[in-house]
């Protein structure tokens, strides 16, 4: 089942690439959405390959909570130029 | 056993990436991207607590607030006179939003009554600079006329606080668009 594993580990590299190389601040905000959620499913895979229900459990809520940040940084970069 | 390694390469090469931005709103992102590998990282080792407080404090909280104070602090205040003709021009406008957008820096235009209301905000520290379209109040209260005239040859002032301020957007404006003068209280 580790092939599962180098698939998302692959997946992960491509939003990593496109942070390090747009310039556009909303380009990185996708990217950091998209690596924010492929992580958490990655945790989540983790711990069921593992059979560990504490790690699935953070792994919930670091996938419902997690983007909450991003949510707000987002508010605040949008009123940037409204000031 | 590899893709473990694999993984926890992820790590210093977000930090690298991190750690070689400029602007601050984009190291901002790149640090949630950061906080999110390590959670994942965290989380694999089987530190399920200290992922959960990576994702949750490293990563929420800490970008919001370091967005807030960056917003508030990386900022020009400009003072102008608030009604009428006598705001701000847009060709000024422009070249000082590009001259500052190359610093990172936020155009922020305040407004004042009076031109005795803003060289009192300017003395209180209340802005980083003021914007002055013509000759002193004096003289353009004396003979409109002439006030007029002088005010076409000579270009608008803007009065800067700071020095280092000053320097930088020295290059950033021409002479005949606006003449950039030290304030000395």
């Amino acid at each position: 089942m580790n092939w599962i594993l180098v698939a998302m580990i692959i997946a992960l590299c491509i939003p990593i690439y496109e942070a390090w190389q747009d310039e556009d601040i909303w380009q990185k905000m996708l990217a950091f959405g998209s690596i924010a959620t492929k992580t958490s499913i990655m945790i989540l895979v983790i711990s069921v390959l593992r059979d560990d229900w504490m790690i699935g459990v953070v792994g919930v809520l670091i996938l419902s909570v997690g983007n909450a940040g991003l949510m707000l940084l987002a508010h605040v970069l949008r009123r940037l130029n409204q000031l | 056993m590899a893709e473990l390694i694999i993984i926890t390469a992820l790590l210093p090469l977000t930090a690298l990436m991190l750690v070689t931005q400029t602007n601050p709103y984009h190291a901002l992102v790149i640090r949630g991207i950061l906080g999110a590998i390590a959670a994942l990282v965290y989380a694999l080792f089987g530190a399920a607590d200290v992922a959960l407080t990576e994702a949750l404090v490293g990563t929420m909280l800490s970008i919001t607030l370091y967005a807030v104070a960056v917003r508030s602090s990386m900022s020009f205040r400009l003072g102008v006179l608030e009604p009428g003709d006598e705001v701000l021009p847009e060709a000024i406008a422009t070249a000082l939003r590009q001259g500052l957008q190359r610093h990172h820096l936020r155009l922020e235009r305040v407004g004042y009554g009076s031109e005795e209301a803003l060289e009192g905000a300017i003395a209180r520290q209340e802005v980083h600079a003021i914007f002055q379209s013509s000759a002193p109040a004096t003289v353009a209260d004396a003979q409109d006329r002439s006030a007029q005239t002088s005010a076409a040859s000579h270009p608008p002032q803007l009065h800067i606080r700071l020095p280092r301020l000053h320097s930088l957007l020295q290059g950033e404006l021409s002479p005949e668009l606006a003449h950039l003068k030290l304030y000395e209280s």
